[in-house]
């Protein structure tokens, strides 16, 4: 089901596409996260997903970041952002975060647990096959 | 006619020479990859050592001094290490920052450290400051900053196993 709510995003060889189901919102991200400040496009995304997320009392979000085939560190601190917001949610407005990777992409394999333990009980890494 | 002179290199070596501009990081990004994917025979280290090599030049691309100046990187392998190198010009005040940099990851915990400097990232605008940190804690890597006049040449240096 797509939802208005949540929309999707194409640009600088990323796309991000969004799909609720039930109370779980799906994101998928194909592409690469290099660009010079990946913080102009994805910061403000990232906000309006969670805004949106809270508005519709979502309790999961599922971010599949297999197919990012590379995520420079600014592209990380956008998630970093964004964790940190999530994690400062009062309890009734939060919700888990599943960074969803591919432990054969060295980079996702790296990077994505590291994340995680910004907030332990809010992220989980969920290494996925396939 | 003079003969060209040719220095011997070895065959796990690779140097290139460009304008420090945005756009062919990835595309160096992307070779080194490849080529090392090939020289080692370890995807692994080989994609360690492009996001490496990724991280050192987007930081001298946003701190080289002019559009004029030119970025140089160099891989080497040699018996027990890969040497990542990547040479620009700077300003003074950003050889500093960049002395100051090392200082601190340097000193403490690699993880922790890591995850500090992601904490204040979050809090603060502006540039990440997270790839030398990247490299040291996420790819296992050495790093040494080399400074002549305005001339920087900053290493990344990964022990090879078995070697």
């Amino acid at each position: 089901m797509s939802d208005h709510a949540f929309t999707p995003l194409s640009a600088d060889g990323l796309s991000i596409t969004p799909q609720t189901s039930g109370d779980v919102l799906r994101v998928k991200m194909t592409g690469a996260v290099e660009m010079r400040d990946p913080g102009e496009l994805l910061n403000p995304y990232w906000t309006a997903l969670d805004d949106a997320t809270r508005a519709k009392n979502v309790k999961r979000v599922e971010v599949d970041l297999r197919d990012v085939t590379f995520m420079n560190s600014s592209g990380l601190l956008t998630l970093v952002r964004w964790i940190t917001k999530a994690k400062a949610h009062a309890p009734d407005q939060a919700y888990k975060l599943v960074l969803q990777y591919d432990r054969n992409v060295t980079w996702q394999r790296t990077s994505i647990p590291t994340l995680a333990k910004l907030a332990p009980l809010i992220v989980v890494p969920s290494e996925v096959n396939g | 006619m003079e003969a060209m002179q040719i220095t011997p290199v070895s065959s796990d070596y690779v140097e290139l020479r460009f304008g420090p501009r945005w756009t062919y990081i990835s595309c160096v990004r992307k070779f080194v990859a490849s080529f090392f994917m090939i020289g080692l025979a370890d995807k692994e280290r080989a994609e360690q050592i492009s996001m490496a090599a990724s991280e050192l030049l987007e930081n001298a691309v946003k701190y080289a001094s002019d559009e004029e100046s030119y970025l140089k990187i160099s891989i080497a392998k040699q018996s027990s290490v890969v040497d990542v190198c990547v040479k620009n010009r700077a300003e003074p005040h950003h050889i500093n920052t960049l002395r100051r940099e090392l200082a601190l990851i340097q000193a403490g915990n690699p993880e922790s450290v890591y995850l500090k400097k992601m904490e204040s990232a979050a809090m603060t605008e502006g540039q990440s400051r997270l790839g030398l940190i990247r490299i040291l804690y996420e790819a296992n890597a050495k790093l040494r900053l080399d400074v002549h006049d305005n001339e920087v040449a900053i290493h990344a240096l990964f022990p090879l196993e078995g070697a």
